[in-house]
């Protein structure tokens, strides 16, 4: 089990993380979803016991990360959003140096795991490859496959996927679901709505270096009233006031955003013509409209005020 | 929190692996020598270039300057053994900064290795990339100068070895304390600089100049040469410069060690 409680970090003036508190129960799969600069990495290198943090406490399996980091390091294991990998040995070497590190491992153990991670992530044809002359994506790989390999009690993947292609992406979300089949807790910070959906038994979201919401995907969605999301593209949204609309009882919210307006609401196909009358009648044109389940972006969306991308 | 700290989660013997940190220490120093020995045409160009200098510059020197009772030419050569393992032994400091500035360092800090262990595995593995790199040059002088004596070369080798781990250690402390990465080179240079410049290995202290020959008898460039060449010419030993080798040593890694490297964090501040 991991617990932040009102765990800050400051550098400088910048709360990269502020009173930040969850708990990480094990086995189970957290994303941390949270766009650029929202302090995800800043609390995986807090709980990694890289960085210490500045206010409040992280506890790993009971033991506190600036009292016992010794103990916390032999149950971590991060895979680094950038990679972290030494440019002049290969990525066969990388991970044997690696499991020789965290592990204890004999010789022919180590190879087997090097191979199987390797071959499974379509790593095997480079493996004597130079990590400085491999592609971004396939330096990527090696990263992930640190963790792959080592099978910590805890393993972090922090955008494990990022400049990753399709077919990729799936065998690494394939991997990091084998991991947890197996024992481990799983984190994974990410900045991708379908990567937390399609990964996580709870997402976490993150904003400004503050938890917002940590719920499972279906539970979040199911706390955006309504239910359905209205999408509607105005030629010109400057003079559209949200109350011209939440004047309807089965409106909950409307955001907007420059010249698209989200209603949350239900019973969106009944309203949807009175809607398009109201706005027709202030004198607003109409370019599309849109009507769709929650999302978990439109849960993103009412939290923080803000889209991912 | 209700439950007790606990290493075991159920899971395979890799998660709660402890290694013994002495394996550790090894293996970190050995991620240092496996450099060298992926770039082996760096030991031989350096190699060419210590008897090209040797066999030039000194052998010029040497003829142009005549001091009774001693014989310059032998002398430089084997204060430039030691100069020249200094001055390698610094090259760690500069890489664990660059890992810092890379972002390796922060990689490096996740392992479960602690701290100090960490940065003695560094020095050592820094201290024996050097010892590595100077054989060549060492075998040179000793071929040379016919000197034979196994006891000799030992004491010479381990003064050698002192140098350079106690210079790791001073390096890798630079490099960890300061920040921006101006200071740090100018830093660095600078103390390699007095160090080995301000010391006895390439000139005997009584040419020196008066400032400088405050100073050199205390730089632990000094130390080592002067205990090399007592054993290699004189066959004895120079207690007194050992000891000043292994204070030094002491004090760049024990100390760091006890006080500072416990408290070492990653990430680049501005
Ligand atoms: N080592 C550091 N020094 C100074 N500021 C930092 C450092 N690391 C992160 N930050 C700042 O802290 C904030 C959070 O960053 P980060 O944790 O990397 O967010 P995320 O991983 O969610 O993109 C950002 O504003 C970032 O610029
Ligand atoms: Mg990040």
């Amino acid at each position: 089990m991991i617990t932040f409680e009102r765990t800050g970090k400051r550098f400088g003036n910048l709360d990269a993380v502020k009173d930040f508190s969850i708990t990480i129960k094990d086995g189970e799969i957290l994303g941390l979803l949270g766009p650029n600069g929202a302090g995800k990495t800043t609390l995986m290198l807090m709980m990694g016991t890289v960085y210490r943090p500045t206010s409040g406490t992280i506890t790993v399996n009971g033991f506190d990360v600036v009292k016992h980091p010794n103990e916390v390091r032999r149950l971590i294991g991060i895979a680094f959003q950038d990679p972290r990998v030494d440019g002049i040995l290969s990525g066969f070497e990388v991970l044997n140096w690696h499991l020789k590190m965290t592990t204890t491992l004999d010789k022919d153990e180590r190879r087997n795991r090097v191979e199987d991670a390797l071959k499974a992530l379509d790593l095997w044809e480079s493996r004597k490859k130079r990590t400085w002359l491999m592609s971004g994506g396939m330096k990527k790989k090696v990263e992930d496959a640190k963790i792959l390999v080592q099978r910590p009690s805890i393993a972090v993947f922090d955008e494990p996927t990022a400049f990753l292609d399709v077919p990729s992406r799936l065998l690494v979300w394939k991997m990091i679901r084998r991991l947890r089949d197996e024992g481990s807790t799983v984190i994974v910070a990410t900045n991708m709505m379908d990567e937390a959906e399609r990964l996580s038994e709870r997402v976490a979201i993150v904003n400004k270096g503050k938890l917002v919401a940590s719920e499972t995907p279906e539970q979040l969605k199911g706390t955006v009233k309504g239910g359905e999301v209205l999408e509607l593209t105005l030629n010109d949204g400057s003079e559209f006031r949200p109350d011209m609309l939440t004047k309807f009882p089965e409106v909950h919210d409307v955001k907007k955003q420059d010249n698209k307006i989200l209603v949350f609401l239900n019973s969106g196909t009944l309203l949807l013509p009175k809607i398009v009358d109201t706005l027709s009648t202030q004198g607003f044109k109409i370019e599309s409209v849109k009507l769709k389940e929650v999302s978990l972006e439109d849960v993103f969306l009412t939290y923080t005020g803000q889209r991912l991308e | 929190m209700s439950s007790s700290p606990t290493l075991d989660n159920g899971l395979s013997k890799t998660a709660t692996a402890a290694e013994p940190p002495t394996h550790l220490i090894l293996q970190t120093a050995l991620r240092d020598v496996s450099v060298l020995f992926r770039t082996p045409w760096i030991i031989i160009t350096r190699a060419l270039a210590f008897i090209i200098q040797l066999f030039v510059f000194a052998f010029l020197i040497s003829g142009l300057i005549h001091i009774p009772g001693l014989n310059f030419f032998e002398y430089y050569a084997v204060g430039s053994v030691v100069a020249t393992i200094a001055s390698i032994s610094f090259v760690i400091g500069y890489d664990i900064f660059e890992e810092a500035e890379e972002g390796v360092l922060d990689y490096l800090l996740t392992l479960p290795i602690p701290r100090r262990q960490f940065i003695i595995g560094r020095a050592l593995g820094g201290a024996m990339r050097a010892i590595i790199y100077t054989i060549p040059m060492f075998l040179i002088v000793a071929f040379v100068w016919g000197f034979t004596q196994p006891f000799s070369i030992l004491t010479a080798l381990v003064s050698l070895f002192l140098l350079a781990f106690g210079v790791t250690g001073m390096s890798i402390t630079v490099a960890v304390s300061v920040k921006s990465a101006n200071r740090f080179d100018v830093v660095l240079a600078l103390l390699e600089l007095a160090m080995s410049r301000g010391s006895t290995a390439l000139y005997p202290i009584t040419f020196m100049p008066f400032y400088v020959s405050l100073f050199a008898p205390f730089s632990p460039v000094s130390f080592a040469a002067d205990t090399a060449r007592m054993s290699l010419v004189g066959f004895t030993l120079d207690l007194p410069a050992l000891a000043g080798l292994i204070a030094f040593v002491v004090i760049f890694l024990g100390l760091g060690a006890a006080f500072y490297f416990r408290r070492l964090e990653g990430g680049i501040y501005g």
